[in-house]
């Protein structure tokens, strides 16, 4: 993402434009034809929100989006043109941009409706969402316009699939995915943040994985992460592991579609779904991105998971072992005490001939 | 020698009751195996299985409630608590009767009776499957029909988990309940005489 610049635009810095994007009044007033009224538009910018999105903390300055911006004239009540072309979001975010052009929101250009990427991105206050929750992700942006519960008839339990899976999972089906584990508080009942975590080993993100992977495979396996639960008890956190399904924040989870999005319930609710197969510990970080720390399969078919079951998908497995020998038990009863009545027929034959005798 | 005469053990409620019970836990046994081994078992798709298995078992449900109010509006419902000051004694007897005295042909110690219909240890096991075991499945089974819904309830239980896991289990016992159960009732006087006495009503009385 590398460009040249002119070198007076160089010299534009973002305190230029905020002296006056910084006042809340700054409005925009213009005339609609159709609906015959003004409009007043907000040019105001919360700084301080700009400075957490993911924009500024790479460093892209204003400019650098509306490039259509050559210079600031002073001179002038307003120092550059007043109306702004659309920014190209491509320009930087090529590869986004092309998984969108095959994407169902492309389609319904051709219906005479616009999706810009600023209808589900916003403008100025792009975060990261590596650590956001099932209900973050589609909150931002897929709930924006669609209401899930006006579709998907043929899902059984709607509430807890919207819940616990994130939408792009179905409806961007090439897009990588794994599981999400947060850590809920079970005092304040919200989601513990990284820092919390971290803070209470007193180690550093970088020391979580050595001190909780003891055999050093780089895996948590479900007894490492039984002794994690067990460590944060002993410095009295009480948590509750949470399990959500959500995707890969690449640029192919623009590609979403429609008609061929996941819906048989096989694909999920199969032992050996691939859905279940990347799990990540999830310590969620101040500017919305993540630490990840891998963890085996196997974890999920726990007791520890208490509040997490995806059927089929996983399960206790020692259950089915146990249930197949309360069965095999039952038969076997059944079928002895047959072969035993059928064995000693003769004796209760020869004591009904004495009785009649 | 035996005398034998038919007497009327099962009211018509009853037998309605347990005819539909029987074919909705085979329904619900069969489709619980698919839900439960989806990506093994390929009796039906996992979709029509849940969705009969939805179906049957509310049926299931009305059908209990059915036999709870016809049991307690009659007073029947009392064959189902023993007597706690017999009931040990007449259990081991009975079990030495379905462990060795049957083989033997001695006669079942226990005599059917409108009021005493079941032997001690059937009047046990029953009481445990109609007040305890089938409860417990009904309710894990409605949690887990809509579990955000009822998740505040399945949370106060001890998580989604462990809703499974109770539900899994009482599956595997009906699922073995059945086959012991179709079993143990070929032990009367002809193997088919307590099936024929679930569908009239009658049971063969024998006097020792």
């Amino acid at each position: 993402m590398c460009w040249v610049w002119p070198l007076n635009l160089q010299a534009t810095e973002n305190s230029e434009c905020m002296e006056c994007h910084s006042d809340e009044s700054l409005t925009r007033e213009g005339g609609d034809e159709i609906i015959m009224s003004r409009i007043s538009e907000l040019l105001f910018l919360d700084e301080d929100k700009f400075h957490l999105s993911v924009h500024h903390i790479n460093e892209i300055t204003c400019v650098d989006c509306h490039a259509d911006i050559e210079e600031l004239n002073y001179d002038e009540d307003i120092p550059h043109k007043t109306r702004l072309e659309p920014v190209n979001c491509t320009t930087c975010h090529e590869e986004e941009g092309e998984a969108f052009t095959q994407s169902v929101h492309m389609e319904i250009r051709g219906k005479g409706i616009t999706m810009q990427c600023y209808a589900c991105h916003g403008y100025h206050y792009v975060t990261r969402l590596a650590s956001a929750s099932v209900a973050e992700r589609e909150n931002l942006f897929c709930l924006k316009c669609h209401n899930p519960y006006n579709y998907h008839d043929w899902l059984p339990q709607k509430k807890a699939h919207f819940a616990f899976v994130e939408c792009t999972v179905c409806h961007a089906p090439t897009v990588p995915h794994h599981i999400h584990l947060t850590f809920f508080d079970l005092v304040t009942k919200e989601f513990f943040t990284g820092n919390e975590i971290i803070e209470t080993l007193d180690i550093d993100y970088h020391e979580f994985m050595p001190l909780i992977d003891v055999n050093k495979d780089n895996i948590i396996n479900t007894d490492e992460f039984e002794n994690l639960i067990l460590i944060l008890r002993q410095k009295n956190i009480w948590t509750e592991v949470h399990a959500e399904l959500v995707v890969e924040l690449e640029p192919i989870v623009h590609d979403v579609i429609k008609t061929d999005a996941v819906n048989k319930c096989e694909q999920c609710h199969s032992a050996d779904s691939p859905l279940f197969n990347a799990v990540n510990i999830v310590l969620s970080l101040e500017d919305g991105s993540a630490e990840h720390y891998e963890v085996d399969r196997g974890v999920l078919d726990s007791f520890i998971m208490s509040h997490f079951s995806a059927l089929g998908g996983t399960r206790v497995k020692f259950l089915d072992k146990l249930g197949i020998a309360i069965i095999l038990g039952g038969i076997a009863g059944a079928s002895g005490h047959w072969f035993i009545r059928l064995v000693t027929s003769p004796l209760r034959r020869r004591k009904d001939d004495e009785n009649n005798d | 020698m035996t005398n034998e005469k038919l007497i009327y053990i099962h009211p018509a409620p009853v037998r309605v009751w347990h005819w539909i019970n029987a074919a909705c836990f085979v329904f619900l046994v069969l489709t619980g195996f698919q839900i439960r081994f989806a990506g093994t078992l390929n009796l039906m798709p996992l979709k029509n299985a849940i969705d009969i298995h939805n179906y049957v078992g509310f049926v299931t449900i009305a059908n209990y409630m059915i036999w709870l109010c016809y049991y307690f509006k009659t007073g029947k419902i009392k064959i189902y608590f023993p007597n706690f000051r017999t009931f040990l004694p007449r259990a081991i007897k009975q079990a030495q009767y379905y462990g060795y005295g049957i083989f033997l042909g001695k006669p079942n110690p226990h005599t059917m009776t409108p009021e005493n219909k079941f032997n001690p240890l059937q009047q046990k096991a029953y009481a445990v499957i109609m007040f305890i075991l089938i409860p417990a499945q009904m309710i894990t089974g409605v949690f887990l029909w809509q579990v955000k819904t009822y998740s505040n309830y399945i949370h106060q239980l001890g998580g989604i988990k462990m809703i499974d896991t109770i539900h899994i289990i009482i599956f595997f016992f009906f699922a073995t309940f059945m086959i012991v159960h179709c079993y143990l009732a070929t032990l009367g006087h002809t193997p088919l005489a307590h099936f024929k006495a679930m569908f009239t009503g009658y049971e063969e009385h024998h006097e020792p």
